[in-house]
């Protein structure tokens, strides 16, 4: 059979480059999407051989959005090499500046990256289809998603001293304490905060109403979820146990020790892209797929644990009738609800009477030649790995990042979008960007400049087997 | 003491005859860049980023190994000296593997600020990207090669100060190490004795303990001088 193919390049960055292959049958229907990751970092080996001390600095260089997790998983994986745990009050301030990172990440991805698809329209003019566009004509959502992200960087800013790559975090607890002056002036934050989140839910709900075909077809199809859950199975960020879930919302592993995730989680490398696929053990390769990120964290829990979220959970439940929710267009109502959660949590910790305790750290030295620490990133479960010699000494390093594992889940999503909109050689602009959209739903770091305030230099082709060039378009 | 005349950056000083230009130039507040220099270890002249020119002698001379004379004139600000001091920083920084950002000096760290103060842009060498040990055997302390610039106080420290001499100097060139004993690793020394001189005397974040991590490190290496001067008392 003649394949055709549509590639798309670049869909640039994670943290790098990918594109999209779009295989055509000789109908002209698509047969089969490819999303290649083509740049290799190599965290993973170029770590080897250093003090695993060092780890809580480097892995935050992974990513300018999500440092604070890198931070915590690495921090949490050098607690466990050490055999101390934080302090209660490094604990309080931890979870304050990983809701911060969540905050401003969600805030992002909504506010500057998704919101004009929903305000000004997927097939609007790609020039003003940007967060410039919003400020010009909705002024007021652009500036209060701007200030949403501030505050989230300001959480980490007034206990550390920066924004983004904060360096407070350490093993045993934090370097740096609360002031009194800090904390008041973050608590300011909330009311505006809590009014701002529920402007983007509103905004979410209103295109739900006004989309319902689209919201409810758009890449909906099961797969398996995890997330980190407390104790309770309520909703948990920072420090939690796993839960596993199926489509039908059957727990598969509840409660489960991150320590033990190699036990349920495993890699495959593919030959089109240097993003490993990931997949829980157990189902194997073909039936194993799972997604991580705010829509599996909401699938998986039990409960929010804050009264506006809970409300907000409730109506994100009963869409299923209590059952998974498996659209990926729902992955921005989720990141909503979640951020709703944030600023209410955030606001419970500053008043907790202890944030601003000196106790903030406890001493520790090499005890185990082995670590793992997981957080939840903004984009999902993230996981470190560490083995040392006896010395501390870096043998060997693993890093489980929430992309990674939602990347066979993304390549699907994106076949499903293309056999929707992409039909043979008829090729439109707003295809384009229901692909790219899909990607963005999941939030990948990729998502900054696949967005790229309209202006992103994506290119179809459609080629033939020989890969003569059949057609070419075009978005500038 | 006699005192002698000398003329820096066009201003008439006294001085003491036996002092190098450094300690001059240090006394009267005159800002002259040192990397290998430590207050209390002997001089070597080694990092190049002292030099002066002096009226009369063509080459720059390291103003930390070149005693002041009578009528001496020097010029401690001139656009050679900039030139090259700017050139021995790049090469620092071009030579190993120097990545501020996750050092666990960072902020704190004399080769950082000798970046900033020759506002250190870009680097216009190749850089070597030589693969280096980080030493990790001794208990406390970790050496990494890959942010050592060479200036040998550690050396100094560890022979003059504390008289253990378990660091010195193996090979040539790039290829030049710091070596414990005779290369071996270093929580394999017989001669170290731990006292961690050799961190506070450490320019960079080459040597640091293993307790901390970045932000949380303090040097002290105005320790070694101390120690000099309190020993002199007790004689």
């Amino acid at each position: 059979m003649d394949k055709r193919k549509i590639f798309i390049s670049p869909v640039t960055r994670i943290e790098g480059h990918a594109n999209i292959t779009i295989e055509l049958d000789d109908n002209g229907n698509v047969s089969d999407a490819l999303f290649h990751v083509n740049e290799f970092r190599g965290f993973e080996k170029f770590c080897e051989g250093r003090m695993y001390t060092e780890m809580p600095t480097i892995t935050p260089r992974i990513c300018g959005i999500c440092p604070t997790s890198h931070t915590l998983a690495s921090v949490k994986a050098c607690e466990m090499i050490q055999g101390i745990q934080p302090t209660y009050t490094a604990n309080l301030l931890r979870r304050l500046m990983h809701i911060g990172q969540n905050l401003s990440s969600h805030a992002l991805s909504f506010f500057h990256l998704s919101s004009p698809d929903f305000l000004l329209g997927y097939d609007s003019d790609p020039a003003k289809r940007n967060i410039l566009g919003i400020a010009e004509k909705f002024p007021d959502i652009a500036v209060r998603g701007i200030r949403l992200r501030k505050f989230g960087q300001e959480l980490s800013e007034r206990i550390t001293g920066k924004k983004i790559h904060i360096m407070g975090i350490v093993p045993g607890g934090m370097a740096y304490p609360l002031t009194e002056e800090n904390r008041k002036a973050l608590l300011e934050w909330i009311p505006e905060a809590i009014e701002t989140v529920q402007l983007g839910i509103n905004i979410i709900k209103k295109f739900h109403e006004d989309n319902p075909e689209m919201v409810a077809s758009f890449a909906n199809s099961p797969t398996l979820y995890l997330g980190t859950v407390g104790p309770g199975g309520e909703h948990e960020l920072y420090d939690g146990k796993l839960r596993f879930m199926d489509g039908d919302g059957i727990i598969l592993q509840d409660q489960l020790d991150p320590a033990r995730y190699l036990e349920f989680i495993a890699e495959r490398s593919v030959n089109w892209s240097y993003l490993k696929y990931p997949y829980y053990k157990p189902y194997g390769f073909d039936k194993g797929f799972y997604r991580v990120g705010p829509l599996a964290r909401l699938n998986v829990c039990s409960r929010m644990k804050t009264p506006l979220a809970q409300k907000e959970f409730e109506v994100f439940k009963q869409m299923s009738g209590g059952r998974p929710v498996h659209g990926t267009f729902y992955y921005h109502y989720t990141r909503l609800i979640e951020a709703l959660s944030d600023v209410e949590d955030a606001e419970r910790i500053l008043n907790d009477p202890q944030v601003t305790s000196l106790h903030i750290q406890h001493q520790g030295r090499w005890n185990y030649a082995e670590g793992i620490g997981s957080s939840e990133a903004p984009r999902g479960t993230l996981f470190h790995h560490y083995k040392t010699d006896q010395t501390g000494k870096l043998l060997k390093v693993n890093l489980l990042i929430a992309t990674g594992q939602n990347n066979p889940s993304m390549n699907r999503s994106v076949l499903e979008v293309a056999k929707q909109y992409v039909k043979g050689d008829d090729i439109k602009e707003g295809m384009l960007n229901r692909v790219e959209s899909t990607i963005r739903c999941y939030d990948p770091c990729l998502s900054c400049s696949t967005h790229a305030l309209g202006q992103m230099p994506m290119v179809i082709e459609v080629k033939d087997k020989k890969g003569e060039l059949i057609k070419r378009v075009e978005r500038n | 003491m006699n005192k002698i005349p000398v003329i820096i950056d066009d201003k008439n000083f006294e001085v003491d005859p036996h002092k190098t230009i450094l300690e001059v130039c240090r006394e009267h507040d005159i800002e002259i860049l040192t990397m290998c220099h430590l207050k209390g270890l002997t001089d070597i002249g080694a990092c190049r980023l002292c030099l002066v020119e002096v009226e009369g002698i063509n080459k720059l001379l390291s103003a930390c190994t070149t005693k002041v004379a009578a009528n001496m004139v020097i010029k401690t600000q001139t656009e050679r000296i900039k030139k090259y001091q700017r050139i021995t920083t790049e090469l620092f920084f071009a030579e190993r593997n120097h990545v501020c950002a996750v050092c666990v000096s960072n902020g704190k760290c004399e080769l950082q600020n000798l970046g900033y103060k020759v506002e250190l842009d870009r680097i216009r060498y190749p850089h070597l990207f030589p693969q280096c040990e980080v030493d990790t055997s001794h208990p406390w302390y970790v050496m990494d090669h890959n942010r050592c610039i060479m200036c040998t106080r550690c050396v100094r420290a560890c022979n003059e100060v504390e008289g253990a001499h378990n660091w010195d100097v193996m090979n040539r060139g790039h290829q030049v190490r710091i070596i414990s004993d005779f290369n071996t690793p270093w929580g394999e020394s017989t001669t170290c004795t731990s006292c961690g001189k050799c961190l506070h005397a450490c320019p960079t974040g080459a040597i640091w303990p293993k307790a901390i991590v970045q932000g949380q490190l303090e040097k002290n290496p105005g320790m070694v001088n101390e120690l000099v001067e309190r020993r002199k008392m007790k004689l």
